[in-house]
Parts: C-alpha cells; sequence; structure tokens
C-alpha cells in the first residue's frame, strides 16, 4: 500500500504513450481529441456491498430497503457481500484484467447528504483488478483496442433530490450501499463515436456476465467523461472532467460541446492550456457548465478503512470463476453467425438480442422468409419497457419465443396475430406452446388458397371466403361504386374483412378475393 | 497534578451541580413487576444506585427491565454498561450533546450475549465524549467522581469512569467498558478495581460505538479477576456481524497452545517468564508507585517466577503514534453525526450559506460535540490530508507495526492473529508494566497504556496496595489512593493474563 501510493502520485504528470495513431477528423480538422471514461456500473447482486439489505429497484417506495448499517447507524459495522466480488470478477476476467491477489477497502471522506456516513467505502489504493483491454468491434466504426486501467468495488451513495422552492433536500436511502463496480479505461479513445462505441460493447459485456443491468437509463451505469483536446503532434492538453452523464447520446454530445469549448479556449488564449476543471452537463442546452476548477477540487482525506481489512483473493476462486465464466457477446455473436450464416443479412436484430441479457438462448432455424424477427424482438422488448419489466424476467422461454418466429415465418398466423399473441403470452404467463394458443385464440390464419392442413368443412380458405362475401352484402354502395372502376373504396371493404377476421387475413389475398368476387359476379 | 485534577473537578462540577438530576429514574413503571426474592434483589440494586449516585455520578440512566428470566453462567450478577455500547432498552449517548436524545434501534452483541447468559443489566454508565479522555471530565452527564472518597472529588480516570466508579463504590457486580489507549486500565488503576482489556477482536464491536475501529476493544471492569473471567468467557465469542471478530480457528489454536504450554503446568507463577520493559519507568514517575511495583516484581520471584529485564525499544514513540492513528480514525468514525438520520440537529441561523452541505452540517456538529472531541478530530482531519498523510498517518501506521514487531520479539507465544510471526525470538512469557495515577499529565499517562493497545495485545490492570487503605475515606496519607499494576500478554494469552493477575490478588490478600 505504501508503495502504490507513492507510485500514483509520481504519475500525476501523464507520461504519454500514444498507441493510436492521429486520424483527421473533418469535424475539427488539425486538432487530436483524447478522452478516458470512468463508468460506474451497480452490480446485479441480491444485496448491498456491505449490509444485508435487498438491492433496491428504481420503483420501490423511498427508504423500504435500509438497514441501520446503510443509514451510518452508529454500532454498526460492514460485512463485504461475496456475491458483489464474485460479479465484480467475472467482470474484471471477461476485460482481460488481472486480478490482484491481495486487495483492500479505503473511505473517502466528504460531506453531502446523500453519504449518511461521511465517507464512501472503495478501493483507492489497492484496486480489485488492473491492466485489462477491451477490443470494440463495430459494424460501423473501425475496430480498435482500449486498455482498463482499473476496477474497484464500492459503495453508491444515496439519492437527494432538491426542491428549489422550499430549499430542502429529499433522502432516499434505497440505493445507499448498493454495490458498484468503478471501471477506468486509460485515455485510449480518440472521438465522440468511440467513446459510445466503447460504452455500448462495455454494457454489452456487462449483461452478459450477469454483472449488471448496465442500464444508464435508469441508473445503473454512469459515466464521468475526461476529454482533453491539442494541436496535431502537440502533447496532450489538459483534461476537463464531465460528471454524471446518464445516456450515451447525452455523453457523446458533452465530448463535441467540450472539444469544441477546449480548441476554441486554445486558439483565443495562445501559448496558455485549458484550465482543468469538473464540469457538468446540461442536458436542455446539450452544453457542459463549470462545476469547479482545481483549485477548488475537495480533499477527500483517504484512508485504509480499519473495519475491512485485506481481502484475499485464492488462485483457485478466481479461476473457479474463469471456469463458469458465461459466454462473452462477442463470442455468441461468431456462434450464431457461424452456425446459422443467413442471420449475417439482419445483423441489428442479432445485436438488439445480445444486448438483452440471455439473447443467446433464443432458439431459430435459420428460415429466412419475411422479417418476423426483428419485428418480433422489437415488440417484445417494447413490450417488456412498457410493462417495466426486465428481459431476464421476462416470462417467455427461448423455445416459446423461437416457435412464435417460426409461425411468423411459415405463414401459420399473420405478423399482427403474432404481436397479439406475444403480448397474451406476457400477459397469461404459461408454458403452453405459441401454436396451442394461437388455435385457441383462433387465430390461425385465414388462407386463400386452399391448404392439406385446413381442408376441412369449416377450412380457413372458404370462412374467408365467406367473410368477404358478407362484406360486400354488408357494403352495396361501396360495391356498386367499385363496380364503376372507382378502385379507392376497394381499401374500405378489405379493411371490413380485416376487422372482421380480426387480423388472421392477409390484406393482400383480401384485396384479390374481393376483387375477384366483385368483378367475377 | 493530583491536585490539578481535583481542581478541574471542581470546576467542572460547578456547572452540572447536580449531575444525578440527569438520570432518568422511573423505577416500577409500565413494567411487570418482579415477584419475591428477585423483585426485593432487583429493587435493592437500583436503590443502591440511586443512593450512591447523586455523589459519585457513575450511572446515566437506570435500566427499567423486569429481572431477567433466564438462567445462565452469569445469572445473579448485575453489570452495568458503558454508554457508548448500543443498547434498544436504555438511550446511548456517548455522554455527548450529539446523542443526548439517541436511541438504537438494536442491542450490542456484547449486551445481547450477557442478557443471554442471565445478567441483570441495571443501567449505562457515564464516559468521557466518544470514549475520549483519560479522567472523564469530559461528559455531558457531568464528571464521575472517585469514589474512594468523594470529598475530596478526585477523577475516577477515564474514558470509562463511570464503569469503573459503578463497581468501586458496590452499585453493580461488573461493568463492560471500552479500552481504546487505557479507558478500562486507567480506570480500573484510579477507582481499585480489576479491568480487563482482552486482546483485539475477540469480544464483538457490533454495537460498540466507534471511537477509533482499529484499537476499539470492549474491556470487564470487576472487583476482582473471578467476576472478570465469568464475565469474559460468556461474551468473548466469534460474531459474524463484526469483521475483525477474531475467527474461531485462530480462537481455538490459540487457546490449545496456552493450554499445552501453560495452563497444565501447575502453578501458574511457578517458572513463568516475567519482563520487565525498561522504557516504561518514566522520569515522571513517583517514588510511591515505583516501591508498589518492586514490591509486586518482589512476590512474583518469591512464588517461582523468572523476572527479566527487556526492552521494547519503540515505546517512545507509542503515544505520537496513538494519538496520529486514534485522532485520524476519529475524524472518519465521527463524520457521520451531522443531525440528519438521527441525533442532534442545530438548524443554520439566517443567512447562513445553504447551498454547501458542510455549512450547514458545521452548525450541528459545533454545538453537538465537546472540546475534546472537536480537537481530536481536526488533529486526524489534518493528518489525513492529502498533504500531511505520508508524514502523519503512514509514518504512524510504520511505528505501530515496530510496537508489535517489539512485542512479538520478547514473547514466548507466538501472535496467531498478526500476519508474520516469522521473526519470534523465545525469551519471556509475559510482560509486566506498571500504571499509575498521579504525576503524569493525562496524555503522559497513556504512554504505559498505548503500546498494548497498538499492538492488540490482552492487559489487566489489578489493584496493588489494596490491603493498605481498603476502606473508603480512611487516613490521610497520599498513598492510601489505589494504585494499579498491568500485566501483558501475547495476542490470545487472555486467560493467562487472568490466571497470572488472580494468583497476584490472592497473594496480596494472604
Amino acid at each position: 500500500m505504501f508503495v502504490r501510493r507513492v507510485v500514483v502520485r509520481s504519475c500525476n504528470f501523464r507520461h504519454f504513450h500514444d498507441l493510436r495513431a492521429y486520424k483527421e477528423d473533418p469535424r475539427w480538422p488539425g486538432w487530436q481529441v483524447i478522452v478516458g471514461i470512468e463508468t460506474h456500473a451497480q452490480i446485479k447482486s441480491r444485496r448491498k456491498l456491505f449490509s444485508d439489505s435487498l438491492t433496491s429497484h428504481p420503483d420501490d417506495p423511498p427508504n423500504t430497503k435500509v438497514s441501520p448499517f446503510d443509514a451510518a447507524f452508529p454500532g454498526t459495522l460492514p460485512k463485504l457481500n461475496s456475491k458483489c466480488v464474485d460479479l465484480a470478477l467475472r467482470t474484471a476476467i471477461a476485460l482481460k484484467c488481472s486480478v490482484a491477489s491481495r486487495c483492500s477497502f479505503d473511505r473517502k471522506h466528504y460531506f453531502y447528504s446523500d453519504l449518511p456516513s461521511g465517507y464512501q467505502i472503495t478501493q483507492q489504493y489497492a484496486p480489485l483488478a488492473s491492466n485489462g483491454e477491451l477490443e470494440i468491434k463495430l459494424q460501423d466504426i473501425p475496430s480498435f483496442k482500449v486498455r482498463i486501467k482499473q476496477i474497484q468495488l464500492e459503495q453508491d451513495t444515496a439519492k437527494s433530490t432538491f426542491h428549489p422552492r422550499t430549499s430542502t433536500s429529499k433522502i432516499d436511502l434505497n440505493r445507499a450501499g448498493t454495490g458498484l463496480m468503478e471501471i477506468v479505461s486509460e485515455p485510449d479513445l480518440r472521438s465522440p463515436e468511440e467513446a459510445g462505441a466503447y460504452v455500448r460493447t462495455l454494457q454489452s459485456v456487462l449483461r452478459a456476465m450477469g454483472s449488471s443491468d448496465g442500464n444508464m437509463e435508469l441508473g445503473s451505469l454512469r459515466c464521468d467523461v475526461n476529454v482533453s483536446v491539442n494541436k496535431k503532434g502537440n502533447p496532450p492538453g489538459t483534461r476537463c472532467e464531465i460528471k454524471n452523464l446518464n445516456s450515451v447520446r447525452f455523453m457523446m454530445a458533452a465530448i463535441i460541446h467540450e472539444i469544441r469549448r477546449q480548441s476554441e479556449f486554445l486558439l483565443a488564449n495562445p501559448g496558455q492550456s485549458v484550465p482543468q476543471e469538473t464540469r457538468g452537463f446540461d442536458e436542455n442546452t446539450f452544453e457542459t457548465f463549470r462545476l469547479r476548477s482545481k483549485e477548488d477540487a475537495p480533499d477527500y482525506r483517504y484512508m485504509p478503512d480499519p473495519n475491512l481489512g485485506v481481502l484475499v483473493l485464492s488462485k483457485a476462486r478466481v479461476e473457479g470463476i474463469q471456469r463458469d465464466l458465461p459466454a462473452l457477446p462477442w463470442e455468441t455473436r461468431a456462434r450464431l453467425l457461424e452456425k446459422y450464416p443467413k442471420l449475417t443479412s439482419k445483423e441489428k436484430s442479432l445485436d438488439v438480442l445480445l444486448n438483452v441479457d440471455n439473447g443467446r438462448e433464443v432458439g431459430y432455424d435459420g428460415e429466412d422468409s419475411g422479417g418476423a424477427i426483428p419485428v418480433l424482438t422489437h415488440e417484445l422488448l417494447g413490450q417488456l419497457a412498457a410493462r417495466k419489466e426486465s428481459f431476464s424476467a421476462n416470462p417467455l422461454t427461448s423455445e416459446q419465443f423461437g416457435e412464435l418466429i417460426d409461425l411468423v415465418q411459415n405463414g401459420t398466423i399473420t405478423g399482427t396475430s403474432g404481436k397479439y399473441i406475444l403480448r397474451h403470452m406476457l400477459s397469461n404467463p404459461s408454458s403452453r406452446r405459441p401454436r396451442e394458443i394461437a388455435t385457441e385464440l383462433q387465430l390461425v390464419a385465414l388462407s386463400s388458397t386452399p391448404s392439406p392442413t385446413s381442408a376441412s368443412s369449416s377450412s380457413p380458405t372458404s370462412e374467408l371466403h365467406a367473410l368477404c362475401k358478407s362484406a360486400i352484402a354488408d357494403l352495396p354502395s361501396e360495391v356498386a361504386a367499385l363496380r364503376t372502376g372507382n378502385k379507392n373504396v376497394l381499401n374500405k371493404i378489405v379493411g371490413h374483412v380485416m376487422r372482421k377476421s380480426r387480423g388472421r387475413a392477409d390484406a393482400v389475398a383480401v384485396k384479390a378475393l374481393v376483387e375477384k368476387i366483385v368483378t367475377g359476379e | 497534578m493530583r491536585t490539578n485534577v481535583a481542581r478541574q473537578l471542581n470546576q467542572i462540577s460547578t456547572f452540572h451541580s447536580h449531575p444525578s438530576k440527569l438520570l432518568e429514574i422511573r423505577l416500577g413503571g409500565q413494567n411487570s413487576r418482579p415477584s419475591g426474592r428477585t423483585q426485593s434483589t432487583w429493587r435493592d440494586r437500583r436503590n443502591c444506585i440511586i443512593a450512591n449516585n447523586s455523589s459519585v455520578n457513575a450511572f446515566t440512566h437506570i435500566s427499567q427491565l423486569p429481572p431477567p428470566s433466564i438462567k445462565g453462567s452469569l445469572s445473579g450478577l448485575s453489570v452495568a454498561v458503558k454508554d457508548n455500547i448500543a443498547t434498544s432498552f436504555l438511550p446511548t449517548t456517548c455522554s455527548s450533546a450529539m446523542l443526548q436524545d439517541f436511541a438504537s434501534p438494536f442491542d450490542a452483541t456484547a449486551v445481547q450475549l450477557l442478557q443471554k447468559s442471565g445478567a441483570d443489566i441495571v443501567g449505562k454508565t457515564n464516559c468521557d465524549e466518544f470514549g475520549m479522555g483519560s479522567l472523564n471530565v469530559h461528559s455531558i452527564h457531568g464528571p464521575v467522581v472517585n469514589p474512594f472518597d468523594v470529598s475530596e472529588r478526585r477523577s475516577a480516570g477515564g474514558s470509562s469512569g463511570g464503569s469503573a466508579a459503578a463497581v468501586a463504590a458496590g452499585m453493580c457486580d461488573a461493568a463492560l467498558g471500552t479500552d481504546t489507549g487505557g479507558s478500562v486500565r486507567l480506570p480500573a488503576s484510579y477507582c481499585g478495581v480489576v479491568g480487563l482489556k482482552p486482546s483485539y477482536g475477540l469480544i464483538s464491536r457490533w454495537g460498540v460505538i466507534s471511537y477509533a475501529d482499529s484499537l476499539d476493544c470492549v474491556g470487564i471492569l470487576a472487583s476482582d479477576v473471578d467476576t472478570v473471567k465469568r464475565v469474559f468467557d460468556s461474551v468473548a465469542l466469534y460474531d459474524p456481524r463484526d469483521p475483525t471478530s477474531a475467527p474461531v480457528d485462530i480462537r481455538k489454536v490459540t487457546s490449545e497452545h496456552v493450554d499445552t504450554k501453560i495452563h497444565s503446568r501447575g502453578s501458574i507463577l511457578t517458572g513463568l517468564r516475567f519482563g520487565i520493559p525498561q522504557e516504561y519507568f518514566p522520569s515522571e514517575m513517583s517514588p510511591e508507585v515505583l516501591q508498589h511495583t518492586r514490591n509486586v516484581i518482589t512476590l512474583l520471584q518469591s512464588q517461582g517466577a523468572v523476572v527479566v529485564p527487556i526492552s521494547l525499544p519503540s515505546t517512545s514513540y507509542a503515544l505520537s503514534c496513538y494519538y496520529v492513528l486514534a485522532s485520524a480514525e476519529a475524524s472518519s468514525n465521527l463524520a457521520r453525526y451531522d443531525g440528519v438520520q438521527y441525533g442532534t440537529y442545530v438548524p443554520p441561523p439566517p443567512g447562513t450559506d445553504i447551498t454547501k452541505t458542510s455549512r450547514v452540517y458545521a452548525v450541528s456538529r459545533s454545538a453537538g460535540f465537546g472540546p475534546e472531541v472537536q480537537k481530536r478530530i481536526l488533529l486526524g482531519t489534518y493528518a489525513l490530508s492529502a498533504d500531511a498523510f505520508d508524514n502523519y498517518f503512514l509514518q504512524a501506521q510504520k511505528v505501530r507495526q515496530l510496537i508489535k514487531d517489539d512485542f512479538d520479539r520478547v514473547f514466548g507465544v507466538p501472535n496467531y492473529f498478526s500476519d508474520s510471526h516469522s521473526r519470534r525470538v523465545d525469551n519471556a512469557d509475559t510482560s509486566s508494566q506498571v500504571d499509575h495515577k498521579s504525576d503524569l499529565s493525562s496524555y503522559v499517562q497513556d504512554v504505559l497504556t498505548v503500546p498494548a493497545s497498538l499492538a492488540g495485545l490482552p492487559a489487566i490492570s489489578i489493584p496493588t496496595n489494596r490491603t493498605a487503605g481498603q476502606a473508603m475515606g480512611e487516613g490521610s496519607s497520599e498513598d492510601r489512593w489505589p494504585i494499579g499494576v498491568s500485566i501483558v500478554g501475547q495476542w490470545g494469552t487472555d486467560s493467562v493474563v487472568m490466571a497470572v493477575a488472580s494468583a497476584l490478588e490472592g497473594l496480596q490478600r494472604e
């Protein structure tokens, strides 16, 4: 610990070895942009990092997931949750970090209403893991590598909400003490797009490892971004840190504004460097603003936590976690593409599925006849979002979802019916097969041509025929107009049939059939 | 110095002329009335406390809990608990305005274990604010008066002064205290009772309000070693809620070692090697204290003990090291008292810049903490600041290791609790050191107690001159006041330290 501190200190001025070649960006020609990101990911464990309280959900009523320790009651002591350590280890291994055989915890002190004990327990001097690497390979951007400086465990703070009218803050301790992984990248990113790609890739790793939901909107993933600019060929500029960015879009906008602001400052003040600052981001103006300067930087008075001692991570424990590591997203992607080459044309949908944490389980037979995969995938995610349910909690099994896709693809049901059955299955969870449900709800598609499966007396063909006939009978004036050559009314008749069929009919087939019946009479 | 202490007490007592008024005494109350003999014992105990407390000021609150229904190893024993140990049935004030009205939602593990063993918990005892002090004068409940002779209004020692005075005045059979740098041993010595600071990590700190976590120990005070041991055996158990609690396997390996090497040999003193550290005789030590120490050494030798001079060369740095580390941890541990979740909240006066959280907190913290606590918070905050950390905190941590090494070098029993016990040299089994109550300033007297705290070792203070002037208020010579001697052992040898104290106790009675 002693040695480490000295090392940290002497590195305060940055030794810069650029691994990335300079590449001109037409948006800011002549400028080099250097970005590093600190990510705080909430650990997806049942209980908090140092107490028995259950981890809270954003919908929980305030102050319902709180133990005396979380509220910093006198006489309470921390107890490390080994589940959180295991999940952080998984992440560390996935990010190719070297795991420390011994690590320890430190207290970071500051007075703020969202910090009941007056300090945050973190890992300042001896973090859990360090020296990792993440390779970014996305379709729309050339692939590159980002070095991971370190991963440390720490406590989340409470949530305080300021009410300007009464000048009071309301404190919700539900989040206080939740486990966080702080993942610190080296300054290896060179554009807002690369920063976005890094965060998206990191999200997919966290989800694949099951170590975090990685949801920026819900606050389970938050980013602090360090940005500096320098003239091409010059040493790196002074960095500014932008705190608490809670969406990839905002993060990229903040970086863009910061590049413009810093390069304008350097042009206006030749020979000077950008003042080192901590900045916030205004989501309305899309601009960053000053929070505090270097001189106002708080002294956190780091102190080794006297209660928690040294965490010894045995080789066996680390190896056990490595052995049982879930598949990494790029491994799953490669496996699926190899097994189902036709998926190559549907990579967007594949990525959507991979981004939900256990998308790799969805079975798909590789038939390629229509857009059932993207439609149903997006419908499923949309429905889950509307219901505020997570993908992992969704009642649909991968077999059910796979069969549903097949039913739409082979025309047994229409896309509309597929969506309807999907909603029905989400509202009425059961182990029943989608085909069974489709039959029960009479949603098997009405075909316009006879098929072997529907040759009975009440066959869909005859049913569709009957529906068209009754529509013609119901709408005599429209039929008359159609006969005089007014093709526009045809859509009205088709709509009538579609309503009566409750989405089971295919509009093109109905149109043809109605036309045939009317003109054929 | 002695007169200084007396004067100090008088000065403070003018502000607290009726300390007993602070007691919340509501005997009987809504609780079910105890019956028969149990009831009379139960009532007598509380009446005795009420009768004595107006002059001694040892208790802050008296328990109304009905007599214990559980029968156990501590049945029939009345035990008081220091007011910085959490109880759900009585306030836990830490003698601070900050926690004046604080009631803990839970009981400390030590308190639960006392109750499980059938002890009657009679009340909470006065102490220095958050355990910071050596004289028990820094308390919102007023100072504790040494019951040896209340007319002289002398200090009972601190910070567990209330616990020591309660035992000395016969208001309870035993008491829990806490010892961070001597806070059990000092008042035990001042009041003429037995005080044990066990090995660090043997008694759970869950529910003990932290002053300095790496040093805090729950200690036990009683009028004889036997009672101390009875209480110790009931509360010194592994507790998963305390991350610094010594694991069961380490407890086992240490006690097995001690049992085969020491307890199996028959008479405890025969052949046992005692080291007398040459650094433990500062020039400020008075001749009468020195004489009593010599008497104890002679007594040990007469029973076949081997006494050898030893050197613990890092001792001279112990006091500075202790005050840097303890204050640093205190500044951290006491950061939570901001009046938001619990405790005293003082609204900021109009015109305060309330956009800064620290400005709002400063109002409550300035009003809630006494001067000694504020002093240590400031000292500790400085020691942890970026500019001072390397020179103060890190330096003190290194010195602490040197002090541990000093002890590990001289003890024959290995330190099973420490990370490295490879450099051990067989030399002496235990070392003895001397406490005393006079002639040193309130900080300097800690010189003799803090090394054992820094090294996490068991230390027991027992009275050396009980036969000389035991009766209260008799005689007029200075040396009738109690003097204590401390026995320190290797980590985990609490049973040896107590056995030696018990043997000495027996010899003095003869």
